[in-house]
């Protein structure tokens, strides 16, 4: 039988918690995502209204009023890498630089999935601050994994000078991009340039290996500026007149057309997309239209306890995630302190993959419990198992975390957990088929390595906006910086003198807030050690939009049809 | 076309589809709950299997129960009648995944459908007239003023999260809409949490009229016309008939195009019916909702137009085309149905439970203008767990007056005892002056009972009492 039956899951709201319960659980999210709206507005505007207003001045768009203009008509483009460089401070001047002053989104142009790369000439005119080069490389590798067109909205002063020993010479260092660049087109992913401004220096490689080039009357792409160019001044020399359309559309022929503004460079630009096939996400629904979940996704933040410590249930959480509330557990006698399983999202088929917190039975010793969170012997095995099968049936993955770390002590080390763990980690090292995580609420120790965290590639990591990552929590790590100085509770023992209490209650509590501060969802954005800080509501829309992508290009890679998927195998292998 | 059809439903309308099936040669088999287990229709049936215990939540609407039994009779398709799984959104996308063809239209259509709010935006973007009102929940007073000011007076004013009546209020007049949003604001607020609000015009003694379609997944739609059903106590229609006596041919013409169009914009599939409420004050015909299913009074189309509703039906999900064009579809004389419910009308309409002891029906022969669907037999145990229904009778005669005097002729040879019915009701309806005059509007039937002293439910009953 190579039904594919996906069975409701999930409870409504008002039997999961009281009315009372539901908003304390929700209002102890209010500030988190009051922030999330807030800090998010603040990074839209760039430098502020004065440099918006400049843009303006000299007849240009800023880049987000560029990128809303080619996205189509009613459609959210999905920002990543929004809170790069997110309080950091730059050069002698300390000017910060909201969003590495690069803009990059998911956005629907012409009805195909693309990733635009846009320059936020509302910050230092587009100059490249440290790890904008290194947002413009991940947002171009997100395009490779998922076979997406890249579209470049040029618009850059080049480097920013003051910090250029940090942006210049190192592996992802600002040439990376155009390494990237030249593999995005060897793997056959479409790139469309526009420039509207300066484009400086290496910076001018990024849109000539793109496959269209097209310029407005503003532009100019040069080696060196006129400034840096000898007798420039008393030669009339300027940069446009060394580098604008008229050189670079028709003497160098490094650019295609031009433009003459950026309403009609950006029309332009939609017209190449509308030359590329379509999606054939359509193709792969097998008839089905994407659904909305039976249950509000508005409903997530209600359903997590406000301490992180409380559990919930996964599966009233998926049924707030995935097409109709339906799913179909795969395996789901054995570790079932995981959850996996095939649902549609978009109307497209993923694998989930998600933690369970709570009790459950200890399968070796009955009358034991053990808590969920947690990766042991079987649910490892069970995540390999479903990893493998979904790579072989070419089924997008979505690793849902909310994982505390492996199981830890004697009986874990016997059984190998450390084997078991490096299967699951080459298993998805080796995945070439999308894989999408979400960090829920933590991402910790190995598990986080395990469940296919940033280290492993996947596409997109997005973390909620009360989303933990780190090695182990503040408290756990205090302990262990002063292991040796406490007693087999991990208290401090009774025959310490009060003023040595003192000095190691001191320097643990220093540890542990120095942990909780790099653990704030902020610090894993601000370092891209995570894409994007996403509400709670929006986790779905994020994942229809990377799924859908995951489908988007035909003849990319294996996508079995699901008569033939090996998880009938599976599902065979582990009836009752 | 399927070589099985699971029917999962009851009574009278799983007689009718076990029949569609035979027609087209392919075999039914009937489910039955436990207090079902000796229904006559069962004997009709190719195969039956018992689906669980009397309550429909334990047998009819539980869709494992019913997916199980599908498979273990080898069904490749199943028809869900009216009623019980009909029109469930989830059903339809569970028995797809279970590689059982839903005799039905597609989930997503069925789920547009059943929520109003997404229904109106889709009714209007297919081209359809809506009742005047706010397409988007209001909140605030003056955003209120603002939109009642464009759709009129009277309004109703809707809570977005109501239903059943609750946050419902009616404003007359430009002077009690404050205190009545007011009221309602405070009472959807208090009891769904969301204190927003739709803005509609009210419609007073609307006639209530709908079309039938046929769409095939291959864009070919076709409308059978209209049905009137304006003779109805609580929402339950009584009486149906086509053509409806408000339109005129060349109204009902141009008003089943409009509907025909839409249904393509939608891209629907199946057989459906969109009902309007014709505004007497204005003549003017609002969309108000779609049934995504066969509807109980499909007869009197199938009487005029002499297309098999549910043999189309299954051809549809089959994948065959719709075999005729609107041209080819001609709508002849007059067809009336009365549903005979097991309902004391003299008594509130109280539901009656019992044997059948007598049953008599007219000639319903060839040429004799008259079929009855039931799945009744002399008796027949009527249960007391579900609707009601015990047979729908259907008169076609050339005119209208000819099938009223037919109606009333048949009813009058029909003899059913045992349990009180609605036929000596309809007998007094079909001959009364509005009826007849072919006025009557979705008050008619309350103000006639109100003159003859009937109440018009069991509650009502008791408050005389």
């Amino acid at each position: 039988m190579a039904r594919v039956t996906l069975a409701p899951i999930g409870r409504p709201q008002d039997q999961i918690a009281t009315p009372e319960e539901l908003a304390a659980s929700a209002a102890a999210f209010d500030e988190r995502r009051a922030d999330l709206a807030r800090n998010r507005a603040e990074v839209a505007t760039g430098w502020g209204d004065k440099y918006i207003a400049r843009v303006h001045e000299l007849g240009k768009l800023t880049a987000w009023e560029r990128i809303s203009r080619l996205a189509d008509p009613g459609t959210s483009p999905l920002p990543v890498g929004t809170f790069v460089n997110h309080g950091d401070r730059f050069g002698e001047r300390k000017l910060a630089a909201p969003g590495a002053g690069v803009v990059t989104v998911f956005a629907r142009v012409c009805d195909r999935w693309t990733m635009i790369i846009a320059n936020d000439n509302t910050v230092a005119s587009g100059a490249w601050f440290p790890k904008t080069p290194e947002k413009i490389e991940r947002a171009q590798e997100m395009a490779l994994g998922l076979s997406v067109p890249v579209i470049y909205l040029v618009d850059c002063s080049g480097l920013f000078l003051p910090e250029q020993g940090r942006t210049f010479a190192g592996a992802t260092g600002a040439g990376h991009i155009f390494k990237k660049n030249s593999l995005l087109s060897a793997a056959g992913v479409p790139q469309i340039a526009g420039v509207f401004g300066d484009c400086i220096a290496g910076g001018g490689y990024m849109p000539i290996i793109s496959d269209r080039v097209i310029m407005t009357e503003r532009a100019y792409m040069v080696i060196a500026a006129a400034a840096l160019i000898k007798g420039a001044k008393s030669q009339h020399i300027t940069s446009h007149s060394i580098g604008g359309p008229d050189v670079h559309v028709h003497a160098s022929a490094c650019a295609d057309e031009r433009a003459p503004d950026d309403e009609t460079a950006l029309a332009m630009i939609r017209a190449e997309v509308a030359k590329l096939p379509g999606s054939a996400a359509d193709y792969y629904r097998h008839g089905v239209a994407s659904a909305a979940p039976l249950h509000d996704p508005e409903e997530i933040a209600a359903l997590l306890p406000a301490s992180l410590q409380m559990p919930y249930d996964t599966y009233d959480l998926l049924a707030r995630l995935v097409d109709e509330s339906r799913f179909w557990e795969i395996m789901p006698h054995t570790g079932r302190e995981v959850i996996t399983g095939i649902a549609r999202i978009g109307g497209l088929y993923a694998g989930i993959f998600a933690n369970q917190p709570g009790l459950f039975d200890h399968p070796a010793h009955p009358t034991e419990k053990r808590s969920g969170g947690i990766l042991y012997r079987e649910g490892i095995a069970k995540l390999s198992a479903f990893s493998r099968a979904c790579e072989s049936d070419g089924i997008p993955m979505i690793w849902m975390q909310d994982i505390s770390g492996f199981d830890i002590g004697a009986e874990a080390e016997r059984q190998g957990l450390l084997g078991l763990g490096s299967n699951l980690i080459y298993t998805n090292s080796t995945n070439r088929t999308p894989m999408i995580t979400v960090i829920l609420r933590k991402g910790s120790g190995a598990g986080y390595y395990a469940m296919a965290g940033l280290p492993y590639d996947p596409v997109l990591q997005i973390s909620s906006p009360i989303a933990r990552l780190g090695v182990m929590d503040g408290r756990t790590a205090a302990i262990a910086s002063y292991n040796s100085q406490l007693d087999d509770e991990f208290e401090i023992p009774a025959d310490t003198s009060e003023e040595q209490a003192e000095r190691i209650r001191a320097g643990m509590s220093a540890v542990q807030e120095k942990l909780e501060a790099d653990m704030d969802p902020y610090t894993s954005a601000r370092r891209m050690d995570t894409d994007e800080i996403v509400d709670f509501h929006e986790i779905r829309d994020y994942l229809v939009a990377t799924v859908e992508m995951s489908y988007q290009t035909i003849g990319r890679r294996r996508i079995k049809n699901p008569r033939i998927w090996s998880m009938h195998d599976l599902e065979i292998l582990f009836e009752s | 076309m399927f070589r099985r059809v699971l029917v999962a439903n009851r009574g009278e309308i799983a007689a009718r589809v076990i029949r569609a099936c035979h027609a087209l040669g392919v075999e039914a088999v009937a489910v039955y709950s436990e207090a079902d287990a000796g229904s006559p229709h069962l004997d009709e049936a190719d195969q039956r299997i018992c689906i669980g215990a009397a309550h429909a939540r334990h047998s009819y609407l539980d869709q494992e129960a019913i997916l199980e039994a599908a498979h273990q009779t080898g069904c490749q398709a199943l028809h869900p009648g009216y009623g019980f799984l009909s029109e469930s959104w989830l059903f339809a996308a569970r028995c797809r995944d279970e590689r059982i063809t839903f005799i039905g239209p597609e989930a997503a259509s069925i789920r547009t459908m059943g929520d109003k709010v997404a229904a109106r935006r889709a009714a209007v973007a297919a081209g359809l007239p809506v009742i005047p009102g706010t397409l988007a929940p209001v909140a605030g007073l003056d955003s209120v003023r603002q939109a009642a000011s464009e759709t009129g007076y009277p309004l109703i004013l809707k809570a977005v999260a109501g239903g059943g009546g609750r946050g419902m209020r009616r404003v007359d007049d430009p002077a009690e809409l404050e205190s009545q949003w007011e009221t309602a604001t405070g009472e959807a607020a208090a009891a769904f949490g969301d204190g927003s609000m739709y803005v509609e015009r009210y419609i007073e003694g609307g006639r209530h009229i709908e079309v039938q379609v046929l769409a095939d997944r291959f864009g070919n739609v076709v409308h059978l016309g209209e049905r009137e059903c304006s003779v109805q106590r609580n929402h339950q229609k009584l009486i149906e008939e086509t053509p409806s006596p408000a339109l005129s041919p060349e109204r009902s013409a141009a008003f089943g195009e409009m509907v025909r169009q839409a249904i393509a914009r939608l891209g629907y599939r199946g057989a459906g019916t969109v009902e309007f409420l014709l505004d007497p004050a204005t003549d003017q015909l609002y969309f108000l909702e779609m049934n995504t299913r066969l509807q109980v009074e499909h007869p009197v189309t199938e009487m005029t137009t002499g297309v098999d509703i549910v043999e189309w039906q299954l051809r549809i999900a089959a994948s065959e085309r719709l075999g005729f064009a609107q041209a080819d579809i001609e709508r002849r004389g007059h067809a009336i149905e009365c549903r005979i419910n097991a309902e004391d009308p003299e008594q509130g309409f109280r539901p009656a439970a019992g044997r059948i002891t007598t049953l008599e029906w007219p000639a319903t022969g060839d040429g004799d203008g008259v079929r009855v669907d039931t799945h009744l037999q002399p008796g027949y145990e009527v249960p007391p767990f579900y609707d009601s229904l015990l047979a729908k009778m259907i008169a076609w005669a050339p005119d209208r007056d000819g099938a009223i005097d037919l109606m009333l002729a048949s009813l009058a040879a029909t003899r059913i005892e045992g349990v009180p019915t609605t036929i000596p009701l309809h007998a007094r309806v079909l001959d009364s002056t509005e009826f007849r005059s072919g006025v009557a509007t979705t008050s008619t039937l309350v103000e006639l009972l109100e003159r003859w002293g009937w109440a018009v439910s069991p509650a009502a009953l008791e408050e005389k009492v």
